[in-house]
């Protein structure tokens, strides 16, 4: 019986899979899925053409200079003691400001900007009047700050909307798109168990979503570490935990997928407007921080955002409820988070597979 | 032969909220051709997706073949359902279709490959087979879909309206392969709301009516039931007056009429029984009696005598 399982569900996956990756209602959930790939790859584009400038400007430069030479320069230091610490400048702007004078009339005060580069880093260094006003050591490489920006598009861009919102799209039509359709029948006509079908279906989604949604967050990641330099790369990867990062924000994607796809089946086979159920998931999901303790297990986000790699903290002056929705104030280890999330999902398909027993083929009422 | 070997309806009613499906029906369907028939909205399509699990009674209890109708996995390894949706999943071609179907039944790549083809030779497909259904005309929809119903040879094969959009030399293949069908011992449940075409292929009838069952059984069997209406009997013979003369003896003779070619006359009679006993009396006699024929022994006219609708089709 197993085997005829087995094969039933094959049958149905390959089925659900022709029509969900190639069907013209799913263009959108690409679309969303890329998003943060094109955002990553304009980013990638603008940094390596300002590593290229920064390059230039080195390869300019009287002295090789290095990230120390750099950080040396302070305000108040005179032009002189600049040049003979970092060499003439090799990008060189001056104009003349006038200031007016208390007794009328106005002086002409001389300025200056240099900039320097070590390759990677660029300093702008402001002066007047001979001295050092000011001082803007643009660093070309932040990795702590670049990975808590691509945490921050993953936790509340790629996870919160274009998987929420990509597993609605393709789990919610996998019963509901067939019923409007009226196409369902021709499942429902086979002999083949509703809770197979079920399974068949929700795993034709997970194929689906993962290759999607994981596809994509691969290719961010790809996108990502492309725009640092080979040395940096290899630091960020194999001694600043990058590799382990990667494959974490690609598991989260999978369970995410896995957990948003069964409450979508489930209330894609309950209700007939896919809106109400996709809001009340969308606010349960988001007041998730606000909940007791126990209805917070009953949620996605909750087991989803213990296993986020990076924390994000909140910015200086944020209303304590908004660092809520950022912060993870009690998070939970990850196999519990793993393990938890595969119990969410597999408690919403057993609900699932009595109303799938139960449903009846009258596309007229629908 | 065993209630498990019928397809029966035990006391089953079917509510769409407050609209009556079908009320009280009990039934027992046997091998052959039965045949539903009913005007719009009898009920027919509603004891097909009954017999066939889409749609659950709202009361009572519903088994083709001993199998209940609520699983599905048992049911339809034994039954085919043709329905009269008209929706195909997107982008299917009819041999997509049915080999699809056969996959989802457990068959492996080669078997249903065969099994396909075989189904779709059946109905007269194979040239269509590889195009898009959505490029079928009406009739080739239909055909398609009784290829999906029967490809897994299944022992009852229920039609909603098979017959429908299909061509004259098309309905007389349909109905020769229907019939082939239930002389291998299989059920052939075909609902219909054309009279002549029922009359023609059906072993039973079941009459339907505002969703009850109004009468159900042989054709003749029925006919014999209905009381209140005379029987009629078309008799060919040499001299029709004479035999008139005779049949108004019997109290049982209600009215009798000669043809206008003085070589038949049709008789109405309360007691078919008797005038049959009657008739070989008088054939003995020197009347020379070339046919007898019942005049309203047909679905038609069973169907008109118990609900008089003029919705159904003759």
């Amino acid at each position: 019986m197993t085997k005829l399982w087995w094969a039933q569900i094959n049958a149905v996956i390959r089925l659900e899979m022709k029509k969900t990756l190639f069907a013209r209602r799913s263009l959108w959930i690409y679309v969303l899925a890329l998003l943060p790939v094109f955002l990553f790859t304009a980013h990638t584009v603008f940094t390596s053409r300002d590593r290229e400038r920064s390059r230039h400007i080195a390869s300019k430069s009287e002295k090789t200079l290095a990230y120390q030479d750099l950080q040396a320069i302070k305000p108040e230091m005179t032009s002189q003691e600049v040049i003979a610490q970092l060499g003439k400048p090799p990008l060189r702007f001056h104009w003349n400001e006038q200031r007016p004078l208390e007794s009328g009339g106005s002086e002409e005060i001389p300025h200056e900007s240099y900039h320097y580069s070590d390759g990677v880093n660029d300093l702008y260094v402001d002066i007047a009047e001979g001295r050092v006003s000011s001082v803007h050591l643009h660093q070309g490489y932040n990795l702590a700050q670049d990975s808590i920006v691509f945490a921050g598009v993953f936790q509340f861009f790629y996870l919160r909307l274009a998987i929420f919102f990509g597993c609605l799209g393709i789990f919610m039509n996998l019963f509901r798109g067939e019923i409007l359709d009226k196409s369902l029948h021709f499942y429902f006509l086979a002999p083949i168990r509703r809770e197979v079908l079920m399974v068949g279906k929700f795993l034709a989604g997970l194929l689906a979503t993962c290759l999607v949604f994981v596809t994509s967050e691969l290719l961010q990641i790809l996108v990502f570490t492309w725009s640092f330099s080979p040395n940096l790369r290899d630091l960020y990867l194999y001694q600043n935990h990058g590799l382990a990062h990667s494959a974490a924000y690609l598991g989260i994607t999978a369970l995410a997928c896995l957990g948003y796809g069964a409450f979508f089946l489930a209330a894609g086979m309950l209700f007939r407007n896919p809106i109400l159920p996709a809001a009340a998931i969308l606010g349960w999901e988001a007041v998730n921080p606000f909940l007791p303790a126990l209805l917070k297990k009953f949620s996605v986000i909750y087991y989803l955002k213990s296993l986020c790699p990076v924390d994000i903290p909140s910015p200086p002056g944020m209303p304590a409820l908004m660092s809520l929705l950022i912060s993870n104030p009690d998070p939970v280890s990850t196999p519990v988070a793993i393990l938890g999330i595969m119990i969410v999902a597999l408690l919403v398909l057993y609900i699932s597979s009595f109303q799938a027993r139960r449903m009846e083929i009258n596309y007229t009422t629908e | 032969m065993p209630a498990n070997d019928r397809v029966v309806f035990e006391n089953v009613s079917k509510f769409y909220g407050d609209v009556l499906g079908v009320n009280r029906v009990n039934l027992t369907i046997p091998p052959g051709i039965t045949s539903l028939v009913g005007p719009n909205g009898s009920g027919k399509t509603t004891l097909m997706n009954l017999m066939s699990g889409l749609i659950r009674p709202t009361r009572g209890r519903i088994t083709v073949l001993g199998i209940r109708t609520d699983q599905p996995d048992e049911l339809f390894r034994y039954l085919g359902y043709c329905t009269q949706f008209d929706s195909f999943p997107k982008g299917f071609t009819g041999y997509q279709f049915v080999y699809s179907y056969l996959r989802l039944y457990g068959c492996a790549h080669g078997e249903a490959e065969e099994l396909a083809w075989k189904a779709i030779e059946r109905v007269g497909m194979v040239d269509a087979a590889r195009r898009k259904i959505a490029g079928y005309s009406k009739g080739m929809r239909q055909r398609i879909r009784l290829a999906q119903a029967l490809c897994h040879n299944p022992r009852v094969l229920v039609l909603d309206e098979p017959l429908n959009g299909l061509d004259p030399l098309a309905r007389a293949e349909m109905i020769a392969l229907f019939r082939a069908v239930a002389s291998d011992g299989c059920y052939v449940i075909i609902s219909s709301h054309i009279l002549h075409e029922v009359d023609a292929i059906s072993d039973q009838v079941i009459l339907l009516s505002n969703g009850y069952v109004v009468a159900e059984g042989q054709i003749h069997s029925v006919r014999d039931e209905i009381r209140e209406h005379p029987a009629q009997i078309l008799i060919r013979c040499d001299r029709p007056r004479d035999l008139a003369s005779k049949m108004m003896e019997s109290e049982h003779t209600l009215e009798v009429r000669i043809h206008n070619d003085e070589r038949g006359l049709l008789i109405k009679t309360r007691d078919a029984d008797r005038f049959y006993l009657m008739l070989n009396h008088i054939a003995l006699n020197g009347v020379e009696i070339e046919s007898v024929a019942p005049a309203d022994d047909d679905v038609n006219s069973v169907y008109e005598y118990l609900i008089g609708n003029d919705e159904v089709v003759r």
